[in-house]
């Protein structure tokens, strides 16, 4: 039974940390885009080509934030979480 | 070239050990304190002891001590700069020194405007303490950035600052700002302003413990994979990762040093960004202005009198 | 020995970091910032004493040049003058010269006309004389000899040819 649901918290927390990078995908869109605009944007105009690196690096960076929320979540889930779970659980069975 | 004095190299030779030797014992502490086979895991930073506090234990950690080293290393880096400055024919050392200076006092003034030039010399601080321990894990030190606290710290500063810059006008001028631009918004606004550090602070650590974590799954596939390989090699040879020798190395030029300086780079532009709008600048210039004229017309009126 | 978790949050630690920061804003501010910003304003400073030193030197020989060219211009005038004078006073030397040289040519024509016509003068008186001893002679010989018409007329043709002969 205990067994049982340790498995269970630790499937669960490993189905969490998976589902939670599915935020992954935002930023990477987003970032595809602001490349994609930074190098149109060169096309265009190569002489301020530093600039435009520079901003893009900056504007990816932010981009990223969202992605890193979900990193943040997954290491909770994967690392964290398991023992905090389990702890809690084993105290329940204990009282 | 004049001749340098005895007493001139010798504090040179000091700010340098003062530079170098804080990396050398925090080396030196990671290797006794890190247990042998202790393989590759990602853990925080390493506790070396516990001192009992009021509301919770203070830990020192192996970060604590490493941002310390940095803090010191930065300090012996300003010393050595600006040792022996002079008006002509300057030193390498006074070269860079002044680029620093007037980098970062354009930086400041193009994104921040003239009026918050004293924050130039915040932003070196927070641009060189960032970058640089970031850079400690080059020498294979922990990254103090990877630690959530050390750069919540950092976020928390950030928003005391934006917050004071917000408050110059006085607190209902500041409370009327969250009710903007629609009076029922008001709590979204105020989760919005406390997400703003932790949003900074997350970013800056999930950046570099995202490249740590990356680093360590990376060696941890290469040392499976040359145990698969060279595992057949007679005695403590096959033991031995060979295949762990070189990509890492390529990786953490990308994880740390690209990715490390472009985070402390973000972390000082958006500290210039968030606190120069929150600054309610016409606000307040023409509250000064208005003072400034009342006082006149104070002054007039006495002297009238 | 025991390793954090890898999220973990702890107060103090936190407070520490902002401290730390807080720390490092000062030092370098102290250390890097302010004796920077000195030595640029020192040699700006500098750049600038020099500057209007420069300037100042500048305008000194700016000045000079001013002054040499007034006296250059000066001393062309001078000169100018200098040789407008002599030129002038050569030139009424030279017509008064002239001038002179011409009385006197026109003083010894007068004189050469004047001794011209004495000289006429002198050979018409004596002309005449020869004429009257002529004439003498003539009517000596008329009256010697018997004077046909035929000879009439000969002696006469010959003494006026001997006349046009003596009166060239």
């Amino acid at each position: 039974m205990l067994e049982l649901a340790i498995g269970i918290i630790l499937g669960g927390c490993a189905l969490g940390a998976g589902c939670a990078m599915i935020a992954g995908i935002g930023p990477g869109i987003g970032e595809g885009n602001a490349v994609a605009a930074a190098c149109e944007a060169i096309g265009r105009q190569p002489e301020c080509k530093g600039s435009v690196t520079s901003t893009m690096l900056m504007g990816c960076a932010v981009a990223e934030t969202t992605g890193l929320y979900a990193l943040v979540i997954a290491i909770l889930l994967i690392f964290v979480a398991p023992n905090l779970l389990v702890n809690i659980l084993l105290r329940a069975m204990g009282a | 070239m004049k001749q340098k004095s005895i007493g001139f190299i010798a504090a040179d030779i000091i700010y340098i050990l003062m530079m170098t030797l804080p990396f050398l014992a925090a080396i030196v502490l990671k290797v006794l304190t890190t247990p042998l086979s202790d393989g590759v895991e990602i853990t925080g930073a390493r506790i070396f002891f516990t001192i009992p506090m009021p509301i919770q234990d203070l830990l020192v950690t192996e970060a604590q001590i490493n941002s310390l080293c940095v803090m010191i290393a930065l300090f012996g880096l300003c010393l050595f700069l600006t040792h022996g400055l002079r008006t002509r024919d300057i030193s390498v050392r006074q070269h860079l020194a002044e680029w620093i200076v007037e980098k970062v006092d354009k930086l400041v003034n193009d994104s921040m405007g003239n009026y918050f030039m004293n924050f130039a010399p915040f932003i070196i601080a927070i641009l060189g303490l960032s970058a640089f321990s970031s850079f400690t894990c080059l020498l294979g030190l922990f990254p103090p950035t990877s630690d959530i606290n050390i750069v919540a710290g950092w976020a928390i500063l950030v928003f005391i600052l934006i917050t004071y810059n917000k408050l110059k006008c006085g607190p209902v001028h500041y409370l009327k700002g969250f009710t903007e631009p629609v009076a029922f918004l008001a709590p979204i606004n105020f989760i919005s302003e406390f997400a703003t550090p932790i949003s900074m602070a997350f970013r800056h650590y999930g950046n570099v413990l995202s490249g740590s974590v990356i680093s360590v799954l990376i060696a941890t596939a290469l040392q499976g994979l040359s145990n698969l390989l060279l595992g057949w090699l007679p005695g403590f040879l096959g033991e031995i990762p060979f295949l762990q020798v070189g990509l890492p190395a390529v990786l953490s030029i990308y994880f740390d040093v690209f990715s490390g300086g472009l985070q402390a780079f973000i972390f000082a532009m958006l500290t210039m960004m968030y606190v120069s709008d929150g600054f309610p600048m016409e606000e307040y210039f023409a509250r000064k202005k208005a003072k400034e004229d009342k006082k006149s017309t104070l002054k007039q009126k006495t002297e009238v009198n | 020995m025991q390793n954090l978790d890898v999220i973990s949050v702890n107060l103090w630690q936190i407070l520490i970091s902002l401290a730390n920061l807080v720390i490092l804003f000062l030092l370098v501010k102290k250390f890097l910032y302010k004796p920077v910003k000195k030595v640029l304003k020192q040699r700006q400073d500098e750049i600038e004493v020099q500057y209007t030193a420069a300037k100042q030197a500048e305008d000194q020989a700016l000045k000079n040049k001013e002054q040499y060219e007034a006296k250059l211009t000066g001393a062309k005038d001078e000169a100018d003058s200098i040789i407008k004078t002599a030129a002038e006073t050569a030139k009424r030397r030279s017509e008064a010269i002239a001038a002179e040289a011409e009385e006197k040519a026109t003083r010894i024509l007068r004189q050469a006309e004047q001794d011209a016509a004495l000289e006429r003068e002198k050979a018409a008186d004596g002309i005449k004389k020869e004429i009257i001893e002529v004439s003498s002679e003539l009517s000596k010989k008329l009256i010697e000899r018997e004077i046909n018409t035929d000879d009439h007329k000969a002696l006469i043709d010959s003494f006026i040819e001997e006349i046009g002969e003596g009166n060239e």
